[in-house]
């Protein structure tokens, strides 16, 4: 695709998801599309730990329950500002997500996903715990946003600034440097140490946005949902995000993308999927993890490489003979 | 606080149990799997299936149990672990055996009902003896008896040599002449046949329940990385403290920190002495 092209379809697009509430119809077809504007604020800044740096976390639903019950409180019963409220969930699970990353992750692998499943039982056990603070078992009901954004159409678009605000961060972190030693994190551990890239640094910093993003997308899920309880953020949804990422093909962000909408999307529009849930989800894992380990993207490159094959570049290697006769002549010591 | 102590070393026997699941999947193929619990679970469920709604005697139901669980274990190695070893990504094992996890944990949801259902008496004996219940001692009577059988079959037995030969150095193993693939489906049949024998006896500790799967794989795990990763005593060992020490915490806290105590064990011990009690120290990949 030409640069050209692609800056149109990038304007088609987003011209699409603009005018989404005047064309989609229905109100449940904006609330879906504005669910998954929330899953991919947390999953887009999950793909830079999973798909990424190769950090296998399946437990980011506790960092999306603690944003949730962050705003919630914050904004109902202590009457603080919605804005305000966002950026605290934000900021709370950024620590959260601190805390968390500093001892799990200087574990191995399997390890570090044992952590976070852990991490997000026990949150769901702290807020069954303190009911004096969450509602325990009964939950809360969350408080709505301020006036333009109290519509189910203002907050489709809240929801989609923040996405398109999130993508094009992640889109920026992973094209330059620091997306190349995540990648070499992922890839060899050992191989991204030894050419300079500060591993352990490198994996807390994009953990702990990945836990600011999860805090705002849990405020975001919290108003959508408008009455949260523990059982709205059971371990499932967890694996749901990660297998979105997985599914999508680790290493890009339009695969998860894809990979999200098309799975909060498919429940949603074929019934029979719809009772089987979780079970699709891991099916669909197994099957893409056993055929196409690289994601559903890769699939696409294949097939567009099979009609337009890419030519291949030949790059020539030959001395360049005057300025290695120049840089001997110019030389001060002559080895005679 | 006795109850506390033997509810503890009952539910850490379990724990124990999944532990030693996790080491003989470990030996030969140096995968932790997910589905580790599932297979408990699976034993769980199907004994109590098989003596309450079948009415099978319970002999016949243990042997049921078990042949569940082998299945189960050679269905792992055959589905998730088999094509995916091939491949040498160090991570894709974990995503098969989680996807492999969630199906088998949805597909007893959907069958056996999301409601825990009492497992039937395995032993006739009444139900007003307290302590002396067959629930509290059986677990730990298997989970001893599977360490010492285990212990046995490495040291005395062709194929347990061959099974620490894998462990020791799988490529090594391959150009003596071991067939490795057989030997690792071997492991799963056993591993399985275990969990499933571990399932069947905590029946009545646990009810047949089908979310067991879960917190059994992350609970045996602890107990493995408190004992030491492939360490059959260290597993005994990790499981009874962790059974022991969330039991007794929640008889002084209360029940509803269980997971995040049994966690913190965790977090302290890998902080402290990375490797486990009783676990080999790794030399780090350069």
């Amino acid at each position: 695709m030409t640069p050209a092209s692609r800056k149109i379809a990038l304007a088609l697009t987003v011209l699409a998801l603009v005018t989404l509430p005047w064309w989609s119809g229905d109100l449940y077809k904006l609330h879906l599309a504005a669910l998954i504007g929330a899953y991919w604020v947390l999953i887009g800044g999950l793909n830079l730990v999973v798909g990424y740096s190769g950090q296998l976390s399946i437990g980011h639903v506790g960092l999306l329950a603690i944003g949730a019950y962050c705003f919630t409180i914050l904004a109902g019963p202590h009457g603080v500002h919605p804005a305000l409220a966002i950026a605290a969930a934000g900021g709370l699970c950024g620590l959260c997500g601190l805390l968390l990353g500093l001892p799990s992750l200087r574990l191995p692998g399997f390890y570090f996903a044992m952590a976070t499943l852990a991490f997000a039982l026990i949150v769901t056990e702290i807020t069954l715990a303190q009911g004096d603070l969450t509602g325990g078992g009964i939950g809360l009901a969350v408080p709505s946003l301020p006036a333009p954004f109290d519509t189910p159409q203002g907050s489709y678009w809240l929801i989609l600034a923040i996405a398109a605000l999130v993508t094009w961060l992640t889109w920026n972190i992973a094209r330059y440097t620091w997306g190349r030693g995540l990648i070499a994190i992922r890839d060899s551990v050992v191989t991204a140490q030894a050419v300079g890239v500060p591993v352990f640094r490198a994996k807390l910093t994009v953990f702990v946005a990945s836990g600011v993003t999860a805090g705002v997308a849990g405020a975001l899920f919290a108003v959508l949902q408008s009455y949260i309880t523990p059982d709205t953020f059971i371990f499932e949804l967890g694996l749901f995000f990660f297998v979105c990422i997985i599914i999508g093909g680790r290493g890009h962000i339009l695969g998860p993308l894809l990979g999200t909408v098309v799975l909060t999307a498919l429940p949603e529009l074929v019934a029979p999927l719809a009772k089987l849930g979780t079970f699709f989800y891991g099916l669909l894992l197994l099957v893409v993890v056993l055929l196409v380990p690289e994601g559903i993207g890769r699939v696409f490159e294949v097939i567009v490489e099979h009609f337009r094959p890419r030519k291949p570049e030949s790059h020539v290697v030959s001395p360049d003979l005057d300025r290695l006769a120049r840089a001997i002549a110019s030389s001060p010591s002559d080895p005679r | 606080m006795l109850v506390a102590l033997i509810t503890g070393l009952a539910t850490g026997a379990l724990y124990a149990c999944a532990a030693l699941v996790y080491n003989v999947m470990f030996s030969t193929s140096k995968v932790l799997s997910v589905t580790t619990g599932h297979i408990s679970m699976l034993g769980g469920v199907f004994g109590a299936w098989f003596i309450s709604a079948l009415g099978w005697p319970v002999p016949v139901a243990l042997i049921g149990s078990l042949v569940i669980g082998a299945a189960f274990g050679l269905l792992t190695d055959f589905i998730a672990i088999r094509r995916v070893l091939a491949r040498s990504d160090e991570h894709l094992w974990l995503l098969s055996t989680l996807a492999l996890a969630t199906m088998v944990q949805q597909a007893a949801g959907l069958w056996w009902g999301t409601e825990p259902k009492p497992f039937p008496r395995i032993i006739p004996q009444d139900f007003s003896v307290g302590l002396a219940d067959q629930k509290y001692w059986l677990p730990v009577v298997v989970a001893i008896l599977m360490a010492v059988a285990l212990e046995m079959f490495y040291r005395r037995t062709l194929y347990g040599k061959l099974f620490v030969a894998m462990s020791e150095d799988a490529f090594a193993a391959r150009a003596r002449g071991i067939p490795t693939e057989r030997i690792r489906a071997l492991s799963y049949v056993i591993a399985g046949a275990m969990g499933g024998l571990a399932g069947f006896a905590a029946g009545q500790l646990t009810f047949a329940y089908f979310a067991l799967g879960l917190t059994l794989t992350l609970n045996g795990f602890i107990a493995l990385a408190v004992g030491g990763l492939g360490s059959n005593l260290g597993a005994l060992v990790g499981g009874a403290a962790l059974g022991i020490l969330s039991s007794v915490a929640t008889f002084y806290v209360g029940g509803e920190y269980h997971q995040t105590i049994s966690v913190g064990l965790l977090m302290l011990v890998l902080l402290l002495k990375p490797a486990g009690l009783f676990g080999a120290q790794t030399v780090r990949p350069v």
